[in-house]
């Protein structure tokens, strides 16, 4: 199926953001498409998590355009969080709520913004529970879980909002190595069910049996695009392949 | 807080110097197991002098006993009434001194920086006397109200550290899961906060119990007010404000003791 035959979810157009001096994210366009899994590689600082936190406005543009499930999410009238409802995210340091049970953290944000009564919420936490494979530690607080019980907890909860999109950002890289593969594992299976995916990860394996495209960043900037194979093989530019070299 | 070692100086593994200087008294650290601590002598020892007096001399001890406790529901009347408040205050202040909107952080800094820059005393006379100019408020809630006023500033600032020290991403996570900024605080960060914030409240608690007794001077029968009166009566000047100090002393450490305990609590817990 051509491409543009599918429908774009995530258009960004000309974006610039700045820390002070820093030039974080310098003139980036970018569509995705519905169903597309897009992996974004790059050395740190890069602007990958930039790029991808711009995508539910954690972070603002200084200037350009993002439009995200029809929503122009810089447009003053915009209710940022019904944009936010529709774009699950899961982050790095995985930041479930210590406070709360693994149920409480995927109940909550159904039944604070879905407004769905507390049984359906459960209802439906269990089943994601079940699936990221940890629904025997429902009643538990999140310090009893280890790095990979906790970020699949962060998952569910996420996927709890029936996201259209889910942006991960770097979701493995503060995990043991002995527990990136299950968290890998959850977010293939979430792919094969045609989930929309945008991934900031250096776990290239990933990349190459689940990414549609992958996109390198470099100063800000995307460098490159193409399919996974192509920067395995033959990736065309210096700093792309001195980056590839340095993480194979 | 990592010990700093000076290999020069240090012959033996160097604690860290922690100073300490906080109102309430010392409170003995678990692996302080020995029967002497400094609290116990001054618990049990307050108790046992107010015992002995009462029994052995109780001309006129007993009959100070007698009429102080009045006064002791009132002093705690009066704290209890003004740590509620100043919570209420020191939230919406704590709230105002992290919020982005210029005009709130201004004003709650601007009563931040006021409140503690007058003392409590004049800050007593003053809301006393100028809430008396525009409205009959009686003794006891200008007492309150001047109190809360004031603790709140502190409490704000506790509120603002508490608020602060819950990591940046707790907040992210909540956001982008559709949560408004208020949903958050209230869902997420707050319930975390107050962890962290029950041990200075505490540490306040007592504070304010022991400032309560500067109410006396507005017509408030708190303890110290009602020492007063009946020293007054009976020139026993000596003997009551004796009472008075031991009862004081006696309520802040217990206070202090039950405090300590419920954040062992809080932190087994964690």
């Amino acid at each position: 199926m051509p491409e543009n035959k599918r429908r774009v979810i995530v258009e960004m157009r000309h974006v610039f953001k700045y820390f002070g001096t820093l030039k974080a994210l310098d003139n980036v366009s970018l569509d995705l498409y519905e169903g597309e899994k897009l992996v974004i590689i790059g050395p740190s600082g890069s602007g990958k998590s930039t790029l991808i936190r711009s995508v539910n406005q954690l972070e603002k543009i200084d200037s350009g355009s993002i439009v995200v499930d029809g929503y122009d999410i810089n447009d003053r009238r915009t209710n940022i969080n019904k944009v936010r409802e529709e774009v699950g995210m899961v982050f790095q340091s995985f930041n479930v709520f210590p406070h709360k049970t693994v149920l409480e953290n995927v109940n909550l944000a159904q039944l604070v913004v879905r407004r769905r009564s507390r049984e359906e919420a459960t209802e439906i936490s269990k089943q994601l529970l079940l699936k990221v494979g940890i629904l025997e530690k429902a009643d538990q607080y999140p310090h009893k879980l280890s790095g990979g019980q906790q970020q699949r907890v962060a998952i569910a909860r996420a996927l709890a909002m029936r996201p259209k999109i889910m942006l991960f950002d770097e979701p493995t890289s503060a995990l043991d190595p002995e527990m990136i593969g299950e968290v890998l594992e959850v977010m293939k299976n979430l792919a094969r069910e045609g989930m929309t995916m945008i991934v900031v990860t250096h776990e290239m394996g990933f990349a190459r049996e689940v990414a549609d495209r992958v996109i390198f960043m470099d100063y800000g900037a995307i460098i490159e695009e193409g399919t996974p194979e192509h920067f395995f093989t033959s990736p065309s530019h210096e700093r792309t392949r001195t980056f590839m070299k340095q993480i194979l | 807080m990592a010990p700093v070692k000076n290999p020069k100086t240090s012959s033996k593994p160097s604690e860290t110097a922690v100073i300490a200087v906080t109102d309430g008294p010392a409170i003995p650290l678990k692996k302080d197991t020995g029967l002497f601590t400094a609290w116990r002598i001054a618990f049990f020892g307050a108790i046992a002098v107010v015992l002995y007096l009462v029994f052995f001399r109780s001309d006129p001890y007993g009959k100070i006993l007698a009429f102080l406790p009045d006064g002791i529901v009132v002093t705690f009347k009066v704290t209890v009434l003004s740590i509620i408040l100043a919570l209420v205050i020191g939230l919406f202040t704590g709230l105002g001194r992290l919020s982005k909107n210029r005009l709130i952080n201004g004003t709650a800094s601007l009563y931040v920086e006021v409140i503690r820059g007058i003392p409590l005393l004049v800050q007593l006379f003053y809301i006393y006397f100028a809430l008396g100019r525009f409205v009959n408020v009686p003794a006891m809630w200008s007492a309150v109200i001047a109190m809360a006023v004031c603790y709140g500033a502190y409490m704000g600032e506790i509120f603002r550290a508490g608020i602060e020290a819950i990591p940046k991403g707790q907040m992210e996570a909540a956001r982008s899961l559709g949560m408004t900024h208020a949903q958050s605080m209230r869902q997420v960060i707050l319930p975390q906060a107050f962890k962290t914030i029950l041990p200075p409240v505490g540490n306040e608690f007592v504070a304010l119990l022991k400032d309560s007794s500067l109410v006396s001077i507005l017509a408030v029968s708190d303890l110290l007010r009602r020492g007063r009166e009946f020293a007054s009566e009976t020139f026993t000047y000596f003997e009551t404000y004796t009472m008075v100090a031991l009862i004081y002393l006696i309520i802040t450490l217990f206070f202090s003791k039950l405090i300590s305990v419920m954040e062992d609590r809080i932190s087994a817990g964690k």
